[in-house]
């Protein structure tokens, strides 16, 4: 058995006492005295009552001139259930530009698998015991992670931009009708693809192991970038006034990606397949814009795409190296989608025409005919770099071809 | 007549003593559950009697819990043998104890049961003392609260206080729940700051749990006297209650860990950190103020 003296002069109950209490019975064991030593008459009264509250015994109190003693044997419970805090470690490496997220994890990589009830518990913490409800869906490293997470995460923050005062949106007044119109189906398009974009990574944020919290950081930029685009190319659409269709075509193709519940193979279908095309047209209609605007908008979402489009490849390949069984789910999901799909038979004539009208500027027969090559090359660009990339994602030739070849005519 | 009397409560307890009656519910007997019976003070006792009653059974004891909306309901229930065991204020055990002739058994209490106390609170300006009541205001909780009417005036009365010169500010709320909701003691201090009476009572507990979370119902104020400590709520069983039932019942209760995460969350809502056996010694205070007060029959 211990004691320790404490003077805690003149300090009252809810006015620090408290604090320093805590602070010597915390740390103590079970039995151990503390003989508390006040000026103040009130403290004297309320003492014992406090220590009773809080599982301490009073053992002991007398006055000793002006002052109190109250000796306060500290009882077995503690105050958290979990097992004491280690001492201090190595402290977290600083860049010279600052403290990078492939640093903080001081005790190296996540575990391959996450208990499904844990809580919220931050990187380097202890967890209490005694939370409950959590039932985590997703709890499996490899099929969520990408060795290049903290970097891309990274990436997202610096790249954040701005769809309201990024854009020189005053510079795309006064295109003819016919140009503007063009434009409005474009972009129409393009935000209708934003969305499912912006939802397929989105059902999946509430179902991930907050263990795996970079998973969480990535996901919640990529949900947000969405939405910018989701924005900017609205505000393109609605600037000057004109309408557009939202086309059954691309809403029935971009309905089949949300029904995909598995991570691995929404990533394949989305960011490999889907944004991955879509990087293509973001491109092409950066270099074809009639206006500053939709050519910088166009620019900026296209920065996006290409990380939202390396998580995929990079995750794809890792999750088939970890498990080459997943390569016939894989092969499966993209076949179920195309069964869905089998109506659609190549991209809507409104938007390749849209394009055309787009890139062409005019209708003079010349610039159409260019315009109109333009827009085929892209297609056949489309479809070669989309084998590229599965290839890149760990696909045999062969299957990246015939897994391209599945891919929805709508892009996305 | 005592000058407290006409202080007397609304306890409406028969004056008749109770015996055991045959053909009543076997108390305790193997196969029965273990019925305690508590008062519904706050829609917190369900949690706190489903998480209890699950930790009893997971330990081999069959318990179910039977809620009443005031403590004289409870009390008559335990007397007619409706539930084995009442988890009971320390006035409702006195008026128990008192009917079953001081044959009530008591089967557990709460650490901060132990050890409880009546502080007088007065505001931090004035410089005053129990002496100073006579021809003053004193405030007072709930005329069915141990600790915040019925144990402040015994108390006071013992140290040579003439209560016949004190006039009462009595706050009766929530009246059957004997002081459990706090009400009536909120009602004290808010008296007491607004100078509306010189002095009030209140349960230590109460007013450190407000003290140490820098409620504002505090502020202004400080405690002047303590009282001598006496016991406050126990688990009171029937003499009838089988030697059996009553040794598991108490083995169990006490086992009960608080540093166990299935039970803290329980024991928190129920104010419990360990529980003790309890005993009767300090009820005897109590006993001694609600006979002289008229609460007895
Ligand atoms: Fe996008
Ligand atoms: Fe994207």
């Amino acid at each position: 058995m211990n004691r320790r003296q404490c003077d805690a002069g003149d300090l009252e109950l809810g006015g620090g006492l408290e604090v320093l209490l805590a602070a010597m019975l915390d740390p103590a064991s079970p039995g151990d005295e503390v003989e508390v030593s006040t000026a103040s008459p009130e403290v004297a009264r309320e003492l014992p009552t406090w220590a009773r509250r809080a599982g301490h015994d009073t053992v002991d109190q007398r006055t000793a001139g002006s002052r109190t003693l109250i000796v306060i044997r500290r009882g077995t419970s503690s105050r958290v259930v979990a097992p004491p805090l280690a001492a201090a470690g190595e402290p977290a490496r600083l860049r010279p530009d600052g403290f990078n997220t492939r640093d903080w994890r001081l005790n190296g990589p996540p575990a391959a698998g996450a208990d499904p009830n844990s809580g919220f518990v931050p990187l380097g913490s202890l967890a209490e015991a005694g939370t409950f409800g959590f039932a985590w869906q997703l709890n499996d490293r490899d099929e969520l992670w990408s060795s290049d997470l903290a970097q891309l995460v990274e990436g997202a923050s610096a790249a954040q931009w701005d769809a309201s005062r990024d854009i020189p949106w005053h510079e795309a007044r006064g295109l003819p009708g016919f140009l503007e119109q063009a434009v409005c189906q474009v972009v129409t398009f393009i935000a209708q693809n934003e969305y499912a974009a912006y939802y397929v990574p989105a059902r999946f944020q509430h179902a991930v192991n907050p263990e795996f919290v970079e998973v969480l950081l990535w996901l919640a930029s990529h949900v947000h970038d969405e939405a910018r685009h989701i924005e900017v190319f609205t505000k393109r659409a609605v600037l000057n006034g004109a309408q557009a269709y939202a086309l059954a075509s691309a809403q029935r193709s971009l309905e089949t990606l949300l029904q995909e519940t598995d991570f691995t193979a929404s990533a394949l279908l989305l960011n490999v397949l889907g944004e991955g095309s879509f990087i293509d047209l973001l491109q092409f209609v950066e270099r074809h814009a009639p206006d500053p605007a939709t050519a910088a908008a166009a620019r900026l979402a296209h920065r996006d795409e290409l990380r939202h489009v390396r998580f995929g490849i990079t995750h794809v390949r890792q999750a088939l190296q970890k498990n080459p069984d997943l390569l016939s789910r894989l092969v499966a999901a993209a076949e179920h989608r195309a069964a869905r799909l089998l109506d659609l038979t190549g991209m809507s004539p409104l938007i390749v025409e849209a394009l055309t009208v787009m890139a062409a500027g005019s209708l003079a027969p010349p610039r159409l005919s260019k315009a109109a090559a333009a827009v085929r090359g892209l297609m056949k660009e489309t479809a070669a770099n989309r084998i590229t990339r599965l290839q890149q994602a760990g696909f045999d030739a062969p299957t990246a071809r015939y897994v391209s070849e599945l891919h929805t005519p709508n892009l996305m | 007549m005592h000058p407290l009397a006409d202080h007397r409560t609304q306890l409406k307890v028969s004056r008749s003593p109770v015996r055991a009656q045959k053909g009543t519910l076997k108390l305790g007997t193997p196969g029965r559950p273990l019925l305690v019976g508590a008062v519904a003070y706050h829609p917190r006792v369900v949690t706190v009697w489903e998480g209890f009653s699950e930790y009893f059974r997971r330990r081999g004891l069959a318990v179910e819990y039977v809620l009443f909306a005031n403590y004289e309901r409870l009390v008559a229930a335990l007397l007619e043998g409706v539930v084995d065991l009442g988890w009971n204020t320390n006035t409702a055990f006195v008026a128990a104890d008192a009917r079953l002739e001081g044959s009530a058994v008591i089967l557990g209490m709460r650490d901060v049961d132990a050890a409880y106390a009546t502080v007088m609170v007065a505001r931090a300006g004035d410089t005053v003392s129990p002496r100073d009541l006579p021809g003053a205001v004193l405030a007072l909780g709930s005329r069915d609260s141990g600790h915040a009417a019925i144990l402040p005036l015994h108390y006071l009365a013992k140290e040579g206080v003439d209560l016949d010169r004190v006039s009462l500010l009595r706050f009766d709320t929530d009246l059957g729940k004997h002081g459990d909701t706090g009400d009536s003691e909120r009602r004290v201090l808010q008296a007491v700051a607004a100078n509306e009476a010189l002095m009030g009572a209140v349960g230590d507990a109460t007013w450190v749990a407000l003290k140490a979370e820098g409620r504002r119902e505090t502020e202004g104020l400080k405690v002047i006297w303590r009282s001598p400590t006496y016991n406050h709520c126990c688990f009171t069983g029937r003499p009838e209650l089988v030697e059996q039932a009553r040794e598991q019942w108490l083995e169990l209760l006490l086992d009960m860990d608080y540093n166990d995460p299935e039970l803290r969350h329980y024991m928190d809502l129920e104010g419990v950190k360990r529980w003790l056996p309890g005993d009767r010694h300090g009820y005897e205070d109590l006993a001694e103020a609600m006979g002289i007060q008229g609460y007895l029959p």
